[in-house]
């Protein structure tokens, strides 16, 4: 049962259809038989009105007067001898000759006929009426009031199909608003009126969402109080490091090893907060407008070390535009863009930036010569924490598995759409983000 | 008139809505495919109305019995469509199966509809000479035909809504006594065309439940009912269902088997 | 049932060579069967042919004959009945049952 609305108007339909119709079967035979009777009553009368009629007539002859087709009449004495008869009678004695009605074949028709006993004149009158038009008279009589009944199906069916819709509009309500809302908005569902039915339902999904938008907002407090509160003893590991380092002198092994891992520290809490505060139910973001190719060419300038240190290549191509957006956030989805190309890219590779019109609106592509993601991974790169090849990374790059799921976040934040693909140089990955120019009306 | 339009229509339209309404819960293709039923629908009756059209002709062919030749033969192939059907229907997940599913209904939709609604047209037009008559064959065509699909509606809902425990057992028992009735039919018709020798009834029920009677034209409908049968369509009743169920058993071991 | 399929096709080879049982003439003229009765030897396979003179289809049918067959206004069938065990088959048209009836008299 795939349809609420179809299964009660088919099976409401079909019920009106067989009550009704049987019945209608039940009324056409009553009031058939009642026809019957009718006729039968008519049929006698007859034969005594024409047996008191032609009470003097003895001569035997035929009656020409107006007969219909349907009907004659025959007049028999006791030798079975026919005194008269209409026209259109047979001119012998058809059938048994015992008082009352009785079925006969003649003239390729049959005949209902009232044997009629005269035991004033010691003679027997037979009347007979056609069957098949006895039946068509009764019928289009019985027709009439039937007719209504089958009439009424279709209209009934337009009736249910409308009534249930309207029965079920609670429900198609209820589902408009669980499938029109965002992933993240875990609000309660509001419906005008609840029926019975459904307001167990409804408020099992409120509370459920209530309990969940607890949950996701305790888990996304404790990461960022968490992020927060390590932000101040990593920032003095740092301070004591230095001290260590210009005390001792020289790079020592460990030294060196220790630095790193307590940069890698440091990053990891910087994605992580940042992660957090660009989240796209923090609502609280201001929006301004902002060069996109300028933020690139700045964020380019300002990484351009790294950039040199591994020989790399970089060139950015396009256009100034001019679009509505949060200053840090696109920041960071530019710099976390440029950092993964740097970090994938091995030595001398190329990295190419491109800003420029789309047909939906603004592009921001960042290509690099790279090994690229595997198609299937495409979806799950987002993911929190998620790294190609799990643990075995063999790029051997730092990296926390967040820098991609910032720029979704950002993304979603400005309404862009994200788009993985091959680079030019036909291995690497190509990102591109497409910022919508409708982006200006959301600010 | 009226009655036995109703009669004639009723008993045409039952015998094709239960083998549709069977069929359309067993697979519940109703959902995935509507468009594939209408379009067997309308072939159907384009079908029944070259049949009806073209009877006298095809009567006379192969020497006066070509209609008992053409009725066997499409029963003889619904039959093979069942086959097919319950052959297919436990292995949905198997791309060649669903398209075997779809055809075995969709020819059987045609066939059912051919063979009925060419007796249902050839009666109905033959009326619409006779305008004093006409009225009441229309109304009797009209209620026959919503108690046939009314009943076929209810087999479906009341099959799909017993699926997946008891609705599929229900569902194979009725198209067991389709395809028993098929086949018996189909036999009775090569005995009337003399292809196949007449024999003494095998019993004579037609004192415990006449043919003639409302329960007699109901089991008629339902199981193939014969109050006088032939030892050859008894054979035939009982092989015909023996060889669906062993298909079924068949098919669904083979699935269970994967 | 490839049994079946085989003796039919079988069947339609070895058709003109059988030698055809007597035949008995049935006209159906304005819904009634001329004549309505139709006496048959019992025990012997006879081939009845049903005429219908009448711009409309009918359907000769018997429940004690196990027969149905469809004819069109104006034309003509043939349906085989018998052998038959001496006794009255009623046959009647199912498109007008209340005038087409007769009977199969086999003695």
């Amino acid at each position: 049962m795939k349809s609420i609305r179809l299964y009660l108007l088919l099976a409401l339909l079909a019920t009106i259809t067989l009550v009704n119709f049987v019945s209608l079967l039940h009324g056409y035979q009553s009031s058939m038989q009642k026809a019957q009777n009718l006729f039968d009553s008519r049929l006698e009368s007859t034969a005594i009105l024409i047996a008191s009629a032609n009470s003097r007539q003895v001569g035997q002859e035929t009656v020409t007067n107006q007969q219909t087709p349907y009907t004659f009449f025959q007049i028999i004495d006791d030798n079975g001898q026919l005194l008269t008869r209409s026209e259109n009678a047979p001119d012998k004695v058809l059938g048994e000759l015992e008082q009352g009605f009785h079925i006969i074949n003649f003239g390729s028709y049959r005949w209902r006929n009232y044997v009629y006993r005269d035991t004033v004149l010691q003679r027997w009158v037979i009347v007979a009426e056609r069957i098949d038009i006895r039946y068509m008279l009764a019928e289009d009589v019985v027709m009439e009031s039937l007719l209504p009944i089958v009439m009424a199906i279709p209209v009934a069916a337009l009736i249910i199909w409308f009534a249930v819709g309207i029965g079920l509009k609670p429900l198609n309500a209820f589902a408009s608003q669980l499938s029109e809302r965002r992933a993240d908005d875990l609000r309660p569902i509001e419906l005008e009126r609840v029926p019975k039915e459904l307001t167990t339902v409804v408020n099992n999904t409120n509370s459920l969402l209530l309990r969940l938008a607890e949950a996701f907002d305790r888990e996304q407090r404790f990461s960022a109080d968490a992020a927060h509160e390590l932000r101040t003893p990593v920032s003095v590991l740092k301070v004591h490091l230095h001290n260590l380092r210009t005390r001792l002198g020289k790079d020592d092994e460990d030294i060196i090893l220790l630095r790193d891992g307590v940069e890698r520290m440091g990053h990891l809490i910087e994605q992580i907060l940042a992660l957090y505060r660009t989240s796209p139910d923090q609502a609280a973001v201001k929006f301004e407008h902002v060069d996109l190719f300028k933020m690139v060419q700045e964020i380019i300038a300002r990484g351009y070390d790294a950039f040199e240190s591994k020989q790399q290549e970089i060139e950015l191509d396009g256009e100034s535009h001019i679009i509505e957006g949060n200053v840090f956030a696109l920041e960071t989805l530019i710099s976390n863009l440029l950092n993964n190309a740097n970090k994938y890219t091995p030595e001398k590779g190329q990295i190419h930036a491109v800003v420029r019109r789309h047909e939906e609106g603004v592009l921001l592509r960042v290509e690099d010569s790279g090994p690229g993601i595997p198609e299937d991974q495409y979806q799950r790169v987002f993911e929190r924490f998620y790294r190609l090849h799990g643990d075995q990374h063999n790029s051997g790059v730092v990296g926390c598995g967040l820098g991609l799921t910032i720029v979704k976040h950002i993304a979603d934040l400005h309404h862009a759409s994200i788009q993985l693909g091959t680079s030019a140089w036909g291995h690497g990955l190509r990102v591109d983000v497409i910022f919508p120019l409708r982006a200006v009306n959301y600010a | 008139m009226l009655l036995n339009a109703v009669v004639i229509v009723l008993r045409e339209v039952l015998e094709a809505s239960l083998i549709i309404s069977v069929f359309l819960a067993l697979s519940q293709i109703l959902n995935r495919s509507l468009k594939w039923m209408l379009l067997a629908l309308v072939l159907g009756l384009i079908s029944g109305f070259i049949y009806a059209g073209t009877i006298s002709t095809v009567s006379m062919a192969f020497g006066g019995i070509g209609q008992e030749i053409v009725n066997a033969t499409i029963n003889i192939l619904i039959f093979i469509a069942l086959i097919i059907f319950v052959y297919a229907i436990p292995h949905q997940t198997n791309q060649r199966c669903r398209q075997l599913t779809v055809i075995a209904i969709m020819s059987t939709v045609i066939l059912a509809i051919m063979r009925e609604g060419s007796e249902v047209l050839l009666f109905i037009t033959g009326f619409i000479g006779v305008p004093d008559l006409l009225g009441p064959v229309l109304m009797g065509g009209a209620v026959g035909a919503g108690l046939g699909v009314s009943v076929g509606v209810f087999i479906y809902y009341f099959i799909v809504n017993l699926i997946p425990r008891y609705g599929v057992w229900v569902g194979y028992l009725l198209l067991l006594l389709v395809a028993g009735s098929l086949m018996s039919q189909a036999v009775e018709f090569l005995i009337q065309a003399d292809l196949l020798t007449s024999s003494e009834p095998v019993w004579n029920s037609s004192n415990i439940i006449d043919e003639h009677s409302v329960a007699g034209q109901l089991l008629f409908a339902l199981l193939g009912y014969e109050a006088t049968p032939q030892t050859s369509q008894v054979i035939a009743y009982i092989c015909s269902m023996t060889a669906l169920f062993c298909v079924a058993m068949f098919s669904f071991i083979k699935r269970d088997r994967n | 049932m490839r049994r079946v399929g085989l003796f039919l096709f079988l069947s339609i080879m070895v058709m003109p060579v059988l030698a055809g049982p007597p035949v008995v003439e049935i006209e159906i003229r304005d819904h009634l069967f001329f004549p309505d009765e139709v006496k048959i030897p019992a025990n012997t396979k006879v081939k009845l042919l049903v005429k219908n003179m009448d711009p409309t289809a009918e359907e000769f049918e018997s429940y004690e004959l196990n027969r149905e067959k469809v004819i069109a206004g104006n034309s003509q069938a043939f349906i085989f009945i018998g052998p038959l065990p001496a006794g009255v088959y009623p046959f009647f048209g199912e498109f007008f049952p209340k005038t087409a009836q007769g009977k199969v008299i086999a003695e």
